[in-house]
C-alpha cells in the first residue's frame, strides 16, 4: 500500500453510487479530451502520458511540513496551474488509474469516484482559486505564489470534502435487512469532520507546500511555463531572473500564519454545505453515541491516516483525550469544523516539537537507528514503488493457472468477481468469494503468505481502524456493553464492521490477483481489443513506461541530493529542496514529452495511433469466460 | 552507382536555428551525397543534434534552407501526406537518448510502431518486425518493457526500430554514446556494414577512434559552424583543429625515461570533448 491521500478503496461505495460518479465524470473526460485534442493535436498522447507519470511519482515525494512532520501531495494544484483544468482533469485520472490498477492504491471499482473527486473536482477548484487570487499579477510576483498555495490548499479539502460526502450518504442509503449499513457506515455528521481534519491540516498543508513551491521554482527557471495559465498577467519579464537564494518561497512562519487564515477561513466556507447535509443525517439518526464521532476523526480518512506518516504517531496521542469533551463542541456540528481543525492543529504544534525533540535524543542512546530525512525516505519510497511494479511483473511472468488465461477473460472475469463483491448483501456469500479467490491464488501458486502480509493485514490494520467505532456507533440494538465505560456494541454495527472489512478484503485479494498473474503488455492488448479508447489505451502505456524513467529519475536526484547534504537543513530550506526536485522533474517531463514526439513523427506519427490487434478468443477461453461470469452472477443472485 | 553517388541527398544551404535564444545553428552549409556516409564531428554543444533534427524534418530553420533529393523540406511541405509518407519512409533518425525513442509498452510494439503508423499490412508488419528482430540479436526481447533492457540492449531496440523500416537515409545521434564496449562493437560493425554505398548514413559522434570506419567524409562543428570539412584522415592528422573544436585536450604529460628522470613535454590525447 502507497502512502496516499484520499484514495478511496473497493467496498466503501456501494456499485451504485461508484457507477454514478463514473457517469458524472464522464462527460468531463469528454470535454476534456475533444479540447485538449484541439489545443494540442499529435502533443496531446506524449505530453499528457508524461505529465501523468510526472503527478504519479510527484505524489512519491516526502514533503517535509512543519513540526518535524511530512506528507504527501496528490499535485492536483500544480498540474491545474501548469497544464489547466481540462489537460490536469486527464493527466490525473490517468496516474489514479494506474495507482488503481498497478498497485492495488484506491479500489478498481472506485476509480470513477477517486476520479471526480481528485482530477476533476481537484482540478477545477485548483485551477479556479488561483485564477481568481492570482488575478493579474505579474508572472513573477508572490502573489501568484500564494495563490499556487492556496489553489492546492482550497483544491485537496473541497475533493475531500467530496469524499466525505460520499462516504457519509452510505449508510442512508444502503443497509440490510437488519438495518445494519452494507458500505461505509459513518453518517454525514461523522464523515465530514473525521475526513476534514486530516485535510484542513496536513494534507493540505502538503499540497500548499508543494504548489507554492513549484510556482516560487518556475518563476526563478522558467516562468514561461506559468504563461499557459495566466493570460491576464502584464506581459513583462518573462527572462529569467538571475538564479540565487529565492526568497519568496515560504518560509515556516509565513506558512504558519497561512494555516492560520487557512483554518479560520475554509471551514466557514464549507459549513454552508456541511450544515445542509447535516441536517439530513439528523433526520434519519437518532444517534446515541456522539461522544465517539472525534475519536474516529483522525482515522476515518481513506487511506493511511491523511497522508503524514508524522500524523500516525500523533493522532494516537491527541485523540484519546479529545473522546472526553469533544461532544459538547461538535454536538453544534458547525462549530465542531472549526474547533476540531484547530485543536488538531494547536496540539500538532505543541506535540510535533515535543517529539521531534525526544527523537532527536534517541540516536544518542541507539547508535545503530539514524532517523531518517525526508530525502532519505523519499528515495525510498520511489524505489519501494519500482520494486514492488518490477516483483508484480515478475510474478506475472511465472506459470499458473491466472497466469496462463486470457488476458480478456481475465479482465473481464476477475473485474465480475470484484463488482459482485462490492454488491453483494450476504455476508456468507462474501465469504464465498474471497474464498473463490483465494482458491485461485494457490492455482496461480501466489504464496498465501505474500497475501497475507501485504493484503490481508495491511486491509485489516487500515479498514479495521476505520470499521471497528462502528460497532459502537451504528444505532440497533445492543448485544453487549464494555464494562465499566458501558458502551453498546450493536449487532447491526458489527454487521456493518464486518461487511466493510469483508468487502475490503475480498476486493483487494482480487485485485491484488490482477496485479500479480497479469502482464501489462498483455492487458493493454486486451484493452485494444474491448475497442477502448485507442488514444486512452496510447497514453496508459506511455505513463507507465515512463513512470519507471521518472522514478529512477527522481531517486537519482534525492540520492544524489543525500550524498551532498552535510549536517542538519533548515525546515524552510528542505521545503524548498522539495519544491526544487519537483520542478527539476517538471523541466525534464516537458523537455521529455517534447523529444518523445519528435520519436514519433519521425517514425511517421501524425496525431493519430494506430495498433496491432493481434489476440484470437479460442473457444477454451470463451468457456473459461463463461464460468466467471456465471460464478459472479450466482453470487449477486444469493448474495441479493 | 556512379549517377546515385552525385545525387545529392541532403543540402543544406546557409541554415540558421535558435533554441531558447540561443543560436544553436548559424548560417551553416553543408550536403550530403546519395550513398555516402558522413559523420558529424563537435563537442557537446556545438549543434550537431540540432542538425539531425533539422535533417529529419522535426525542426525547421529560421533562415536558410534545406532540400532532400531536390525537393525542399519545410513544415509545410511535410504538411501533405503523401510527402510526409513519402519522406519518413525514407529517413530514420536514431536519437541519443533511447528512452525517448522507446515509448511504447513492449519491444515487439516498438518495432512494430513505425510500419504501423505507415500503414502497412498487418502480415507484412509480423514477418518484417520477425525479421529485424531476428536480425538485430533481440529476438529474446520481444515482449520485454523497455525499462527492463540494459543501457546496451535499449540502443539497439533504437536502432532496430528505425531499421524496421529500411529507409534508404540513416540519422545517428551518437550511437555508440555511454555503451560498454561490446554494444558499442556491435552499432561500429552495423555502420561498417553500411560502406557498400546502399545506404546514407549521417552520425553524429565525438569518438575519434571509429571514425575512419563508420564515415567516407566528416564535418567538424563548432559554434554552430562547419569548422572543417574532409576525409576521416586528413581531419584527424590536424591537431590544432580538433584542439579548436574541442574534441581533444592538450595537457603537459610525463613520461619516465630511465636515468635521467622525468621529461615534460606537450602532448595530445584523443578523447571526448567534454
Amino acid at each position: 500500500m502507497l502512502p496516499f491521500a484520499m484514495h478511496i478503496p473497493d467496498g466503501y461505495l456501494s456499485p451504485s453510487t461508484c457507477a454514478t460518479l463514473a457517469a458524472a465524470a464522464a462527460p468531463f473526460w469528454y470535454v476534456a479530451l475533444r479540447r485538449v485534442k484541439s489545443a494540442l493535436h499529435a502533443r496531446l498522447i506524449p505530453l499528457i502520458s508524461l505529465f501523468a507519470a510526472f503527478s504519479f511519482v510527484i505524489m512519491m515525494f516526502n514533503l517535509p511540513l512543519p513540526g518535524g512532520t511530512t506528507g504527501h501531495a496528490v499535485g492536483m494544484g500544480v498540474a491545474a496551474i501548469v497544464l489547466g483544468p481540462w489537460a490536469s482533469i486527464l493527466a490525473i485520472s490517468i496516474a489514479l488509474t494506474i495507482q488503481a490498477v498497478f498497485f492495488g492504491d484506491g479500489g478498481i471499482t472506485a476509480i470513477g469516484a477517486n476520479c471526480f473527486n481528485m482530477a476533476i473536482v481537484g482540478s477545477l477548484v485548483g485551477y479556479g482559486t488561483y485564477r481568481l487570487v492570482a488575478w493579474r499579477a505579474a508572472l513573477g510576483s508572490a502573489r501568484r505564489v500564494a495563490a499556487a498555495g492556496l489553489a492546492g490548499y482550497t483544491a485537496i479539502n473541497v475533493a475531500a470534502l467530496c469524499a466525505a460526502i460520499e462516504f457519509g450518504i452510505q449508510p442512508l442509503l444502503f443497509r440490510d435487512t437488519s438495518g445494519a449499513p452494507l458500505y461505509a457506515p459513518y453518517p454525514l455528521r461523522i464523515a465530514i469532520p473525521a475526513m476534514m481534519l486530516g485535510h484542513l491540516t496536513l494534507a493540505g498543508l502538503a499540497e500548499l507546500v508543494i504548489s507554492s513551491g513549484m510556482v516560487a521554482y518556475l518563476q526563478r527557471t522558467d516562468p514561461g511555463l506559468l504563461r499557459a495559465t495566466a493570460p491576464d498577467a502584464p506581459p513583462s519579464d518573462e527572462l529569467v531572473r538571475p538564479a540565487g537564494r529565492d526568497r519568496r518561497l515560504p518560509t515556516a512562519r509565513k506558512l504558519w500564519l497561512a494555516l492560520a487564515a487557512l483554518l479560520i477561513l475554509t471551514p466557514l466556507g464549507i459549513l454552508a454545505v456541511g450544515s445542509a447535509w447535516g441536517e439530513w443525517s439528523a433526520r434519519d439518526f437518532a444517534d446515541p453515541q456522539v461522544r465517539r464521532e472525534i475519536a474516529t476523526a483522525s482515522r476515518n480518512q481513506a487511506p493511511p491516516p491523511a497522508a503524514p506518516r508524522g500524523l500516525e504517531r500523533l493522532s494516537s496521542i491527541w485523540t484519546a483525550p479529545l473522546s472526553r469533551y469533544a461532544p459538547s463542541f461538535v454536538r453544534g456540528a458547525s462549530f465542531g469544523y472549526l474547533v476540531s481543525a484547530m485543536v488538531g492543529v494547536g496540539l500538532i504544534i505543541v506535540v510535533a516539537p515535543l517529539l521531534n525533540w525526544l527523537l532527536a535524543l534517541l540516536p544518542a542512546a541507539r547508535p545503530g537507528r539514524r532517523r531518517k530525512g525526508f530525502v532519505e525516505k523519499t528515495a525510498r519510497g520511489l524505489l519501494d514503488v519500482t520494486e514492488q511494479a518490477l516483483f508484480a511483473e515478475d510474478m506475472a511472468a511465472a506459470s499458473g493457472f491466472l497466469q496462463r488465461l486470457d488476458p480478456r477473460v481475465k479482465l473481464i472475469g476477475i473485474g465480475a468477481l470484484i463488482v459482485a463483491a462490492v454488491a453483494v448483501h450476504r455476508l456468507w456469500v462474501l465469504a464465498g468469494i474471497l474464498a473463490l479467490g483465494v482458491v485461485l491464488a494457490l492455482a496461480s501458486h501466489i504464496p498465501i503468505r505474500l497475501l497475507t502480509a501485504r493484503v490481508w493485514l495491511a486491509v485489516l490494520a487500515f479498514t479495521g481502524a476505520i470499521a471497528l467505532p462502528a460497532i459502537f456507533l451504528t444505532p440497533g440494538a445492543a448485544v453487549w456493553r464494555v464494562p465499566l465505560l458501558g458502551w453498546a456494541v450493536t449487532q447491526q454495527g458489527v454487521r456493518s464492521a464486518a461487511f466493510l472489512v469483508l468487502r475490503a478484503e475480498t476486493a483487494a485479494t482480487l485485485s491484488t490477483l490482477l496485479i500479480l498473474t497479469t502482464l501489462w503488455t498483455r492487458l493493454l492488448h486486451a484493452l485494444r481489443y474491448f475497442r477502448a479508447p485507442i488514444v486512452i489505451v496510447a497514453i496508459l502505456g506511455m505513463t507507465y513506461r515512463y513512470m519507471f524513467l521518472f522514478l529512477a529519475a527522481a531517486r537519482d536526484m534525492f540520492e544524489s541530493r543525500e550524498s551532498r547534504i552535510v549536517g542538519v537543513l533548515a525546515p524552510s530550506d528542505r521545503r524548498r529542496l522539495a519544491a526544487a526536485s519537483a520542478g527539476v522533474l517538471l523541466g525534464k517531463t516537458l523537455q521529455v514529452s517534447g523529444e518523445v514526439h519528435m520519436a514519433m513523427q519521425a517514425r511517421g506519427f501524425r496525431g493519430e495511433i494506430r495498433l496491432l490487434d493481434d489476440l484470437q478468443m479460442r473457444p477454451n477461453d470463451w468457456l473459461r469466460l463463461a464460468a466467471f461470469v456465471g460464478a459472479a452472477t450466482l453470487a449477486v443472485w444469493l448474495g441479493r | 552507382m556512379t549517377n546515385l553517388r552525385n545525387e545529392l541527398a541532403f543540402d543544406v544551404r546557409e541554415v540558421s536555428y535558435r533554441y531558447n535564444q540561443v543560436a544553436a545553428l548559424n548560417s551553416l552549409s553543408m550536403h550530403v551525397r546519395r550513398g555516402e556516409r558522413v559523420a558529424l564531428l563537435g563537442a557537446n554543444g556545438s549543434g550537431k543534434s540540432t542538425l539531425l533534427r533539422l535533417l529529419a524534418g522535426l525542426c525547421f530553420p529560421e533562415r536558410g534552407e534545406i532540400s532532400f533529393l531536390g525537393e525542399s523540406l519545410t513544415e509545410h511541405a511535410l504538411r501533405d501526406e503523401e510527402f510526409f509518407y513519402r519522406f519518413r519512409r525514407r529517413v530514420g533518425l536514431v536519437f541519443q537518448n533511447a528512452d525517448v525513442q522507446l515509448f511504447s509498452p513492449s519491444v515487439f510494439d516498438e518495432l512494430a510502431f513505425g510500419p504501423l503508423q505507415l500503414r502497412w499490412p498487418a502480415q507484412k508488419i509480423r514477418d518484417r518486425v520477425g525479421e529485424v528482430l531476428r536480425s538485430m540479436d533481440i529476438a529474446h526481447l520481444q515482449d520485454r518493457a523497455p525499462h527492463r533492457l540494459s543501457g546496451g540492449e535499449k540502443k539497439r531496440v533504437a536502432l532496430a526500430s528505425v531499421l524496421v523500416l529500411d529507409p534508404e537515409v540513416l540519422l545517428l545521434d551518437e550511437p555508440s554514446g555511454a555503451l560498454d564496449p561490446s554494444s558499442q562493437a556491435r552499432i561500429v560493425d552495423f555502420l561498417v556494414s553500411c560502406g557498400n554505398g546502399a545506404k546514407t548514413v549521417i552520425t553524429s559522434t565525438h569518438d575519434l577512434d571509429t571514425l575512419e570506419d563508420i564515415a567516407d567524409r566528416c564535418y567538424v562543428f563548432a559554434n554552430g559552424r562547419v569548422a572543417a570539412e574532409g576525409a576521416p584522415l586528413e581531419i584527424l592528422h590536424d591537431v590544432a583543429l580538433l584542439e579548436r573544436a574541442k574534441l581533444i585536450r592538450p595537457h603537459a604529460h610525463v613520461h619516465a625515461h630511465g636515468e635521467g628522470g622525468v621529461q615534460p613535454h606537450p602532448h595530445v590525447h584523443r578523447g571526448e570533448g567534454d
